[in-house]
């Protein structure tokens, strides 16, 4: 690095990076700050507001986001046009229905660099562990 | 000047108005509209930007205070550390480095940010032995400070 030009290292030090999270029975709140925080570019030690120093951030499977508890029925998303009448309140499950499934184009993914790790780990279903782990499990009655 | 009768004296006025004006103008002189050309709009202009420069030197400390902060706190993440923990631990092991100079070494030294991160994880987890442990094995290296004032 001692022989790049102070162009060169201007030009390396505020590259964008692409990132790539999966979504994938993740809760999204979590999911969502991991993305705003590289987007807004805190997570370098370079950051300033005014400096573009921000990166990208593609989310994948986003149909498949896990809220917890009973989110998906009691929470609300509100918004309101400005007129009388125009106040919509929308539980989280119907604003997921309207989310349309995507395809991660070939170019996005030739440009990744990096591919963060997921904020909770995925539980197994049942039909993922094997006949012995089932065995071994203590059962409290036959 | 040279004034011939007393009358003449009493009633004149100051001679140097012109660079008196000129004076108040020169720090006008980048505004916007006819502040910077008018005397009575230029006065009040004027006046308010020395003071918003006066509030500005205590809201630049602190500006500059908290972007340090987050610099030094983007730079420990990327060590799997927290900035809370980072700098009381560098203050139990007392390395007294303020948040500038921190934040300097976070982005023009990566390695010795990289060691002090090191040491302040040391200084932690002896913390943890010290606290959760026996109490027979001695304490660290990092634990036994050796100047404090």
């Amino acid at each position: 690095m001692s022989n790049f030009s102070r162009s060169a290292q201007q030009w390396a030090t505020f590259a964008r990076s692409w990132f790539l999270i999966d979504a994938r029975m993740q809760p999204p709140g979590k999911i969502a700050t991991m993305c705003a925080v590289r987007l807004k570019g805190k997570h370098k030690p370079i950051y300033h507001a005014l400096s573009d120093c921000g990166d990208h951030v593609v989310v994948m499977n986003t149909r498949h986001i896990a809220f917890s508890g009973n989110k998906w029925e009691q929470k609300v998303y509100s918004s309101h046009g400005g007129y009388p009448g125009t106040f919509k309140q929308v539980t989280a499950a119907q604003l997921h229905h309207k989310d349309p499934k995507a395809e991660l184009p070939e170019d996005i993914l030739a440009n990744l660099t990096e591919e963060l790790p997921q904020p909770r780990d995925i539980p197994r279903t049942l039909s993922q562990y094997t006949q012995e782990e089932k065995d071994a499990f203590p059962r409290l009655w036959t | 000047m040279v004034f011939l009768t007393l009358s003449c004296l009493i009633r004149s006025r100051g001679p140097d108005r012109y660079w008196k004006v000129q004076e108040l103008l020169k720090n006008a002189r980048h505004f916007r509209g006819r502040k910077n050309r008018c005397y009575t709009l230029a006065v009040r202009a004027v006046r308010r930007a020395f003071v918003y420069a006066t509030k500005g030197r205590v809201l630049k400390r602190h500006n500059m205070r908290t972007l340090w902060i987050s610099r030094i706190a983007a730079a420990t993440r990327e060590h799997n550390m927290k900035y809370p923990t980072l700098i009381h631990n560098l203050g139990k092991t007392s390395i007294e480095l303020n948040r500038r100079m921190l934040s300097e070494l976070a982005i023009t030294e990566p390695r010795t940010f990289l060691s002090l991160a090191k040491v302040a994880q040391a200084r932690r987890e002896e913390g943890f032995r010290a606290a959760l442990g026996d109490g027979k094995e001695p304490a660290g290296v990092f634990s036994r400070v050796v100047v404090t004032h």
